[in-house]
């Protein structure tokens, strides 16, 4: 399982006169600091996935970039199955796939390689990784483009490729950013029924979508995420239940909350 | 760290715009300069060699003999100008290009007529033949009067030589050949060593640093489960790879295509120049040029990785050729030399250790201090870098 407990980052402003009028406003802006995220909770368990939402600049990047060991917390604790991700995050690492919708391939590599690449990197060795690789080619239906240079996929291609790369280590926890932001609909099917298909494996998901219809159709849980703070975390029945069954409706509601 | 490397150079070596800046262009570059030099000189002295030349010739009566010499002479053509003496005029107008005065005392006794003086007047500024061309006529009967007045005189061959020369300033130059040479061409190579070095080593740098940016796999590359110094270790050995590599092509392609160009045109003191200069002094060129790779390869990854896109990189970097190039204009200078002071300055000491070496006069104690300072440099730099790398305001701007 996934614990995240009062997660904050803040970045320091080089220029504050380079700021939007919109960032400039926000009460985030405090001195030379942004205050990207500052009091983030959720939890999620095995088998369960949770829709992380809330409107653009609220901190849900930043928020699973900190999950992912990307950005190091300024304060705040990230668990996954025990481990302590701040202090040991290249175990974490081991632990931990994650995708964003704006990874790219490396073009002069072919598929396989690219996955090989990051196979290797988590240590697992040449007999594991074949294996590994075919099962997954099966899996998202790889098997014709996968030795072609990933410069000519296509968004589909591109993308099963970069999922079979996030999960080839077999993760405990997968981690989405976004992943159907700018894909086509048939990309945006493959991602969905893998992250279907993550959940009857019993492995925890957390992605971030501004897509609510998504989040009916695979959401266990519900976080919403506004400037920075928490500010729903249950449930999608729960969440639901906040505007009588309209997950729009719920979603104004919970930021509407504790202004 | 050896994963991230292997897979860097995969990919590089994939790359057709890489590999021709590293390895087509130092193979081209030597054999183009090399051999359109010596095809355009050769055209130019060619064509000043077999040119016709239209001549004016002011007194003639005084001397019949040479006159009639440059009539006979189909490379020469004469033209009246009558009694014009704006000789500058014509010559600029095109209507002769040289015209030749024969003095009055023109005589084939010299010994009564004293010095012959005849004067040439032509535009020397452009490459020409003229003097040569003129001279070779002249000088026949220059030899033949003198040995008129020599046996006149009664004068023996060694006399002659006493007289014509009485003491002779006989110069012996301690500096050989080599020494002469490596100077002017020492001088020239770190500059294109340290470009092309550079270059080198420009593109992957973008390539690995702001191109993962832009292309999003940094992210990815980020939480695996590997330290990210490994990771910039090894980004940084790929670029300077690439870097010595362009580097070692370079030399190698320069040393090949020296040698059979100057067997192809006969120029012995080529083949002479290159046969001195030791395996030794190649090797340590080379392994000079390693801190320095490392120092351009630290450079260049910090400011790759901090930019955001491929294009910004490139602004960045483009001007820092001039920062390359500077020290090794210093180097150049007269009267700096690789001594005391200077055998430190970073940069600028490596290309003079290189003019040294080729010249054969290196002084190897100074090795010290040039791999010192350069090395500690380059740590200093690659520790910077991964510093650099470490920081979040940099990979996520």
């Amino acid at each position: 399982m996934i614990e995240i407990i009062g997660l904050a980052k803040k970045f320091s402003v080089e220029n504050p006169k380079k700021l939007s009028e919109q960032e400039r406003k926000d009460p985030r802006l405090k001195g030379r600091f942004f205050h990207s995220v500052i009091d983030v909770s959720l939890t999620c368990q095995p088998g369960e996935v949770l829709g992380l939402l809330g409107p653009n600049g609220a901190g849900k990047t930043t928020t699973l970039r900190m999950l992912s060991t990307a950005l190091k917390p300024d304060s705040g604790s990230v668990s996954i199955n025990g481990t302590n991700v701040l202090s040991n995050p290249v175990i974490a690492r081991k632990k931990i796939g994650f995708l964003s919708g704006s990874t790219g391939l490396y073009g002069r590599l072919s598929g396989r390689e690219n996955i090989e690449y990051f196979a290797k990197l988590h240590g697992m060795s040449q007999g594991q990784i074949k294996q590994r690789i075919e099962s997954l080619a099966e899996l998202l239906d790889m098997h014709t483009f996968l030795d072609r240079r990933s410069e000519n996929f296509s968004t589909g291609m591109k993308q099963k490729v970069a999922i079979a790369r996030a999960v080839v280590h077999s993760p405990e926890v997968v981690i989405l950013d976004e992943p159907t932001t700018g894909l086509d609909i048939m990309a945006t099917q493959t991602v969905l029924s893998f992250i279907r298909g993550l959940k009857e494996l019993g492995t925890p998901v957390i992605f971030s979508t501004h897509h609510l219809d998504e989040v009916s159709e695979l959401c266990d849980r519900v976080a919403v995420i506004d400037q920075g703070l928490s500010k729903f975390d249950g449930p999608l029945q729960q969440f639901t239940e906040l505007a009588d069954g309209s997950l729009h409706g719920a979603f104004l509601t919970s930021i509407e909350q504790g202004k | 760290m050896w994963l991230v490397f292997f897979k860097e150079i995969k990919e590089l070596l994939r790359d057709r715009k890489t590999l021709f800046f590293m390895i087509a262009l130092p193979i081209l570059i030597f054999p183009l300069i090399f051999g359109g030099m010596a095809y355009f000189t050769a055209q130019a002295f060619e064509k000043a060699e077999s040119k016709v030349l239209k001549y004016a010739v002011v007194n003639a009566q005084y001397a019949p003999e040479l006159a009639k010499d440059l009539v006979q002479s189909d490379k020469f053509e004469r033209v009246d100008i009558g009694d014009n003496t704006d000789y500058a005029g014509l010559i600029k107008s095109d209507a002769i290009d040289f015209a030749i005065v024969m003095p009055e005392n023109y005589s084939a006794d010299i010994l009564q007529s004293g010095q012959l003086t005849i004067t040439l007047h032509l535009n020397d500024a452009q490459l020409n033949m003229v003097h040569n061309r003129v001279n070779a006529l002249v000088q026949k009967y220059a030899d033949e009067y003198q040995a008129l007045a020599f046996s006149t005189l009664g004068v023996s061959a060694e006399q002659q030589g006493a007289l014509l020369n009485p003491i002779e300033l006989k110069q012996i130059s301690t500096a050989d050949q080599r020494e002469n040479w490596g100077e002017k061409i020492g001088g020239m190579l770190p500059y294109l060593l340290f470009i092309l070095c550079f270059q080198g080593a420009m593109f992957p740098a973008t390539d690995i640093g702001a191109g993962e940016k832009e292309r999003g796999t940094l992210e990815t590359l980020l939480i695996s489960p590997i330290d990210r110094t490994k990771i910039v270790l090894g980004k940084f050995l790929t670029i300077a790879c690439a870097g010595a590599t362009t580097a070692l092509i370079t030399v190698i392609s320069m040393a090949v295509w020296g040698l059979v160009l100057s067997r192809g045109f006969a120029m012995q003191f080529v083949t002479d120049f290159m046969s001195q200069i030791g395996i030794v002094d190649f090797v340590l060129m080379f392994l000079m040029l390693i801190p320095l790779v490392a120092i351009f390869a630290s450079v260049l990854l910090s400011i790759s990785i901090y930019a955001r896109s491929f294009k910004e990189a490139q602004s960045y970097m483009g001007p820092l050729v001039i920062f390359v190039i500077i020290p090794v204009m210093v180097a150049l200078m007269p009267g700096v030399e690789l001594k005391g002071g200077w055998s430190w300055v970073p940069l600028t000491n490596v290309a003079l250790a290189m003019k040294e070496l080729v010249k054969g006069t290196m002084d190897y104690f100074q090795l010290i201090a040039i791999f010192g300072s350069t090395a500690l440099i380059a740590v200093l730099l690659l520790g910077f870098c991964v510093y650099w790398f470490k920081q979040e305001k940099v990979l996520f701007r």
